[in-house]
């Protein structure tokens, strides 16, 4: 448990709280690349503020506060032009950098423009998202994390949850709740509903781990059946410190990103490629995003798939779980230093030192330890994945099946 | 540090009835837990509760009748766990 105050202070995301300013050192997506190709504009919120993202006809990104320096009307509703920005409003102009270029209305001998100023983010375009930067500058280096850059078949799943991010992040270092939320509860809701449930989630851990690497946790299980040998234990998966989490397994590969929309709202992304060997990948000009349901029809969560299971408990827990009234046990260790390393990453910030994972040299590709062999479970993984996880709402599910049957039957052939 | 803090967690809360009765009988218990953490860091003697104006953080958790409070110290970085232990074993347990 915590205490009231720290509570408080570990769910903040505001500009000028110790974990406002720690969220503030990285990068965040906060768009599909796709959506300014299809309209130049649009309202973006990010740590609890407002801006208005854009794309010029020149192809350059910006991203600015949506209220107007001039008289607060909203920039999300602005028109894009060649240099920049221009308010709906009385035509105040700004460029990607936030400096103001022209103010229509005012005399031309008036340096008032010089005086005004938009405080812009930083925007850049990576793997089908467009990501952006509200932190002090120098801004560090956009993480090109390998499941951003790396070749495959894209699909990103998303929604938006009415919770704070720290509570679906602590699920992150909790393997334990994957035999019980998606092996038992799974296989209840399964046996009412008829369907089946995938077996592989329901296996007994044996022992869990956890490991601070220089991204974040590397957490580690040995589940029932299996060995220290097996990846599991042996490569485990991180936890990407603050916000994302790299799972994969039987050549699928995903990056779960948590991001702080505001403090009870986060957005929830899972960004998967389809990378089986063997295999002709087909073109993508734009990468395919879909909406993920969280309720049904009744306002009761859907928990009929891996992930709708995993938002019910994160949203059920409350806007801000309470952490004051939580009974802690062993199995949460890895909770308790998730925590101790938000704390400790809030100090290094308060020192002026660059947080956990804020880099500054530029790196072609950042490979992440992440399993293969998912809980021991081969290749029938990839086709459970699809069929019971987020996957299965995907435009492009039954391609995706053909896709890892098709390399699979090629892999059998080669092999004689 | 050889208190019992099993025992004395759930001595009496369950049958008392306070402001916080619609959240539960544990925010009764909840004060004791508060009082009981580790107020000052082993290493520097700095606060370590956001309250007293330090920059720690305690996190508890229980096991078996032990209660494990995972410390930070903002103040010198020291990090480790102080555990209230109902008994000292000579041995561990095999788990």
């Amino acid at each position: 448990m915590l205490t009231a105050e720290q509570n408080e202070e570990l769910t903040q995301v505001a500009a000028g709280t110790p974990m406002g300013e720690l969220l503030r050192r990285y990068w965040y997506p906060v768009a599909f690349t796709r959506e300014l190709e299809e309209f130049p504009i649009k309202a973006a919120r990010l740590l609890g503020e407002d801006f208005a993202l854009f794309k010029t006809p020149r192809g350059r990104y910006g991203m600015l506060p949506q209220a107007c320096p001039h008289r607060r009307a909203s920039l999300a509703y602005g028109v894009v032009e060649a240099d920049g920005l221009r308010c709906p409003y009385h035509g105040w102009l700004f460029g990607t950098d936030g400096t103001c270029l022209d103010q229509p209305a005012e005399r031309e001998e008036t340096n008032f423009r010089d005086r005004v100023r938009a405080v812009a983010g930083q925007v850049q375009e990576l793997g089908g998202l467009i990501w952006a930067y509200i932190g002090p500058s120098p801004a560090p280096e956009l993480p090109r994390f390998d499941v951003f850059v790396m070749d495959g078949v894209r699909d990103i799943g998303w929604t938006d949850l009415p919770c704070n991010f720290v509570q679906i992040m602590e699920n992150a270092v909790d393997p334990h709740h994957t035999e019980w939320l998606h092996g038992r509860f799974f296989e209840f809701m399964a046996r009412h509903q008829g369907f089946d449930a995938p077996a592989s989630f329901g296996k007994k851990h044996v022992k869990v781990g956890f490991d601070a690497f220089e991204w974040g946790i590397i957490k580690r299980r040995v589940v029932e059946g299996a060995s220290e040998e097996d990846d599991d234990w042996r490569i485990g998966h991180p936890l990407v410190f603050p916000y994302n989490m790299r799972v994969g397994g039987a050549n699928i590969e995903q990056m779960q990103i948590r991001v702080p929309i505001d403090r009870t709202t986060t957005r929830f992304m899972l960004y998967t490629v389809h990378a089986p060997a063997g295999v002709e990948y087909p073109d993508q000009p734009q990468v395919p995003d879909y909406q993920i349901p969280v309720f049904d029809e009744n306002g009761r969560h859907r928990v009929d798939y891996v992930e709708g299971q995993d938002m019910m408990a994160w949203v059920t827990q409350g806007p801000i779980t309470d952490r004051t009234v939580e009974h802690l046990g062993r199995s949460d260790v890895g909770v308790t230093m998730l925590r101790r390393m938000f704390k400790e990453q809030m100090a290094r910030v308060s020192r002026g030192e660059d947080p956990l994972g804020v880099y500054r040299d530029f790196r072609e590709r950042i490979d992440l330890p992440c399993e293969k062999n998912k809980f021991d479970a081969g290749g029938s993984f990839a086709i459970q994945f699809i069929d019971r996880a987020s996957s299965r709402f995907s435009p492009q599910a039954d391609a995706l099946k053909k896709l890892h049957i098709k390399a699979h039957e090629n892999q059998k052939a080669a092999a004689g | 540090m050889t208190a019992s803090p099993g025992a004395a967690a759930w001595n009496g809360a369950l049958t008392r009835a306070g402001p916080d009765i619609h959240r539960g009988w544990f925010p009764l218990d909840a004060e004791r837990h508060r009082r009981d953490a580790p107020q000052y860091c082993p290493g520097c003697a700095a606060a370590l509760s956001l309250a007293e104006g330090g920059q720690g953080l305690v996190t508890e958790y229980w096991t078996g009748q032990d209660r494990v409070f995972v410390c930070y110290c903002g103040a010198c970085d020291w990090s480790g766990d102080i555990v209230l232990a109902a008994r000292v074993i000579g041995h561990e347990a095999e788990e």
